[in-house]
């Protein structure tokens, strides 16, 4: 028997921590072997699906994603769909039209995006696991803010099938929880081929798991991040060390070309996805239908999506415009490959790549709003460069500041390579001590 | 007078392009419909291998350089009738490009490329005030192929389109549905600035707008004015075109790779389909090569390309001259019912006028033989009722013998035994029986 008490408490938790968009209304587990969420831009039979938008209010999907399919098919009971930043565009889930989800260590404080709902859940619900997605970090982030585990996988390792795009050629389905072993077990429900995303169905088998025997640090994975970050950072490393890892420093030049590479590609896709949100069809519909459809759908979407979503709709369409394609989306295609080319020329020599997941610890709600967008995509900077070469990695904690706080460190594989992942977290989780939040509710 | 066209075929595949809805007529809207031809969040596009091998065929028959990879684009665009807003087509990589097609055999008419795409759904009025939309045709295979502007009237470019539409059904095998499910995009410019005008249905319309065009460009422009670029729209029933709006460049529907799709590797695939001879080019080839005029051999090609490879096997089994009598008389008069009921092997024909050729058999019997066989019937009834219809032919023939005069001058004299005939039998006899006994039997008294 699983615990099932959770169920009947869940919207007093979502009260205090606004980590669900929707709830079930089960009490009851049933014959269910587990418990899980889905971040809210996974389709889902049964419950509303928005992606943190209000032009997808009341939407009830025809169909449910495979990831979601297959954890049902696992024996997992879907308990709710978790909050996040409005199609994925945000760092710290603020940019949900749904409220905004509040770190389990300091309400106010951000959980960090756009799978922000999902760790929360992950770090406040005993024993829970949480479906992620992450496009430039919006898995790591979370993780290492809620201080929790967070894993990646290569991009066509999970099907995409019932994801709400943001950038097709960059979503990648993950799991966040608070259990090491939980990474592991639940790809591999979610993986393998699907017909219904093509994109899946070139993927070797699972990797076998094994041992984690070194590292490469990048020379400049810590220029930039904060003073507690650094330490907990080298902390990390030393621990490594002692447990017999070899650790090296690399040269690794192009990752600082990955976030100005990565907004490219993701608002030039997400500006033809979101084409299709405007009032007909599904969602909501309730628009002034004397117009004609043009100033109908300019009416609706100027109305229903919120301004960062505004904002990567007009940098997407702009990158996409001749006279600009050659210069940013078709250049920036090109930096991918070479930061692809960079990582696994580093990944033949060693098993992972090493560095902090988050420049700084999750910031204050007061200091978000004050940050630039681009000081806000900055912070994108550690977690960008696997997530443009669709490389597996994962986000463990290492250490807390001095307000208590938790700091991740993450690791990058070579593709397909998810096994070692999956073993690197689970020995980590045996000699790192987590101090979980108080949750009182 | 310059003018390039846009031909949009759909190709004959059982399901959509990208989901497996049926592309067969719908029972009623919006039935043959899913979540990825609907457009909704979270569904994507599956590529069906039919349609990359159906562009290859064409893109073969066009003469087209096809390379390795092909890809597919999105091209974005807000209409009601488009399920994304973008249209999952091909732009950087299309699957066929530089092609040449000879219009008659003989003026090249050069293709700039060939690409497949999605049909997107139907908009249907009602009233003034509201549209619905019918999705059925949304995602429905299509291939675009484009010409240079190497057409120069509009009777020109009704024939090639005729021609290339023969060839096309012939390459991948469309059932002549008629020339409804052909639809173009006429360019025509008489001075510098050329107007596009979209979506026009069926051969004779496409000649009726571009006469329109020309007309109209002519016009203005001697009047001082000028031509402006712009798309325009063809008014079936008033035989005008209108203009809709100004003309947007290619490059302002902000493409993309469509990234859910990747690459396709079509070398073995392109290797390995082999395209036979296209009509036309048959046409030409069996006027060159057997001396028969070319309205001989379009009628052989258009009857069937079956009958015109059969022409072929008696021409070298006997002489040319044999084989186009026979092939033109009771073989054509037969031919129809012969593939009405499956068609197949047609050796005993072969054998038959081989007989014939022999003196095992004489004309008349191998006639009636011919016949029995293609239509699969009775030796003995055919030959009744073939001696019933001879001796109705060679009465009439007795009592006007001025026909076999008149025949001499204008083989159409023969019209009238045939009209006496056709009203004596009553619909007992095909209408090719009897134009075939009547000038056999004319030409007997000749
Ligand atoms: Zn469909």
């Amino acid at each position: 028997m699983i615990e099932t008490s959770i169920l009947s408490s869940l919207s007093k938790i979502n009260e205090k921590y606004q980590m669900f968009r929707t709830i079930t209304s089960d009490t009851e587990a049933g014959d269910a072997e587990f418990l899980f969420s889905a971040k809210d831009n996974l389709t889902s039979k049964d419950m509303e699906t928005c992606s943190g938008s209000k032009i997808l209010e009341g939407y009830r999907p025809p169909f449910d994603a495979t990831s979601i399919a297959r954890m049902r098919g696992a024996g997992g009971l879907l308990v709710g769909k978790t909050n996040m930043d409005e199609f994925g565009f945000g760092t710290f889930s603020t940019n949900s039209a749904f409220g905004v989800p509040r770190n389990p260590y300091d309400p106010e404080r951000s959980c960090g995006g756009s799978s922000g709902g999902a760790a929360c859940a992950a770090a406040v619900m005993d024993g829970h696991v949480a479906i992620g997605v992450s496009t430039g970090g919006s898995i790591c982030c979370p993780a290492s803010f809620c201080g929790v585990y967070g894993i990646v996988p290569t991009y066509g390792r999970v099907s995409r099938y019932g994801l709400l795009d943001y950038g097709n050629s960059l979503d990648k389905i993950g799991i966040i929880s608070a259990k090491a072993s939980d990474l592991g077990k639940y790809v591999n429900i979610m993986a393998g081929a699907d017909p219904r995303d093509p994109t899946s169905c070139m993927q070797p088998d699972m990797g076998a798991r094994r041992k984690l025997k070194s590292v490469a640090v990048p020379k400049d994975a810590t220029e930039g991040v904060s003073e507690d970050v650094r330490m907990a950072f080298t902390d990390g490393l030393e621990t490594l060390e002692s447990l017999g890892v070899d650790v090296d420093t690399v040269e690794m030049p192009s990752l600082k070309y990955a976030i100005p590479a990565y907004y490219v590609i993701a608002t030039s896709e997400a500006s033809t996805n979101l084409a299709r949100y405007c009032g007909m069809r599904y969602g909501h519909q309730k628009g002034d239908l004397s117009l004609k459809f043009d100033d109908y759908f300019t009416s609706f979407r100027s109305q229903y999506f919120g301004q960062e979503a505004k904002r990567r709709i007009l940098l997407g369409t702009f990158t996409r415009m001749v006279g600009f394609r050659d210069r940013y989306y078709s250049k920036a295609r090109m930096v991918r490959q070479s930061i692809i080319g960079e990582y696994r020329s580093v990944l033949r020599e060693c098993d992972a790549v090493l560095t902090p997941t988050m420049p700084f610890v999750s910031p204050k709600f007061s200091d978000i709003s004050k940050m630039t967008p681009l000081e806000s995509y900055k912070a994108d900077i550690l977690t960008g460069p696997p997530n443009i070469a669709g490389m597996p990695h994962a986000s463990v904690p290492c250490g807390y500041d001095r307000n208590g706080m938790p700091i991740g460190m993450q690791l990058v594989a070579d593709q397909w390579d998810e096994g070692v992942l999956f073993s690197a977290a689970e020995e980590w989780e045996k000699t790192f001590e987590s101090v979980r939040p108080e949750v009182s509710i | 007078m310059k003018i390039g066209l846009e031909i949009h075929v759909q190709l004959p595949t059982k399901s959509k392009l990208f989901c497996p809805c049926p592309t067969t007529d719908a029972p009623a809207p919006n039935t043959h419909v899913c979540p990825v031809c609907l457009g909704f969040p979270g569904a994507r596009p599956m590529m069906n291998r039919k349609a990359i091998e159906y562009g290859i065929l064409l893109a073969k028959m066009l003469g087209c350089t096809i390379r390795d990879t092909t890809w597919f684009a999105r091209k974005i665009y807000f209409y009601p009738d488009n399920a994304k807003n973008f249209q999952i087509t091909q732009y950087d990589r299309p699957l066929g490009e530089k092609g040449m097609y000879y219009l008659n055999g003989k003026k090249p008419i050069r293709i700039t490329r060939i690409h497949i795409e999605e049909d997107p759904g139907k908009i249907k009025r009602v009233g003034d005030l509201s549209s619905l939309v019918d999705y059925n045709r949304s995602g429905v295979p299509l291939a675009e192929i484009v010409t240079e502007p190497d057409l120069s009237t509009p009777a020109e470019a009704r024939e090639f389109l005729g021609q290339l539409i023969r060839d096309i059904r012939h390459t991948i095998d469309i059932p002549d549905d008629g020339e409804r499910s052909i639809r173009c995009d006429c360019n025509i410019s008489v001075g510098i600035e050329r107007c596009e005008v979209k979506n026009v249905t069926g051969l004779k319309n496409v000649e009726r707008a571009l006469t329109y065009e020309l007309v109209r460009q002519t016009k203005l422009l001697k009047a001082g004015g000028k031509v402006v670029r712009e798309t325009r729209r063809f008014d079936e029933e008033r035989g005008v075109t209108i203009s809709v709006r100004k003309k947007e460049m290619e490059a302002d529907y902000g493409y993309i790779d469509e990234p859910d799709l990747g690459i396709f590797n079509v070398k073995e695939l392109t290797e390995r389909l082999k395209i036979g001879e296209s009509p036309q080019n048959m046409i030409l080839r069996l006027s060159k090569e057997y001396g028969i005029d070319e309205k001989t051999a379009k009628q052989f090609v258009s009857t069937s390309v079956e009958l015109a490879h059969l022409f072929e096997e008696l021409a070298a089994a006997t002489d040319t001259e044999t084989a186009r009598t026979w092939t033109s008389g009771a073989v054509s008069a037969g031919w129809k019912s012969f593939e009405a009921r499956g068609g197949g092997d047609a050796a005993e024909v072969v054998s038959l006028i081989g007989k014939f050729k022999a003196g095992e058999i004489t004309d008349t019997e191998c006639n009636i033989r011919i016949r029995a066989f293609l239509t699969g019937t009775d030796v003995d009834e055919v030959r009744s009722g073939s001696a019933d219809l001879d001796s109705i032919i060679s009465e009439y023939l007795d009592v006007n013998p001025s026909v076999i005069e008149d025949y001499r001058k204008n083989e159409r004299a023969a019209n009238r035994v045939i009209g006496h005939v056709m009203k004596r039998t009553g619909g007992a006899c095909s209408s090719a029986e009897i134009v075939d006994a009547t000038k056999r039997l004319i030409e007997e008294r000749l």
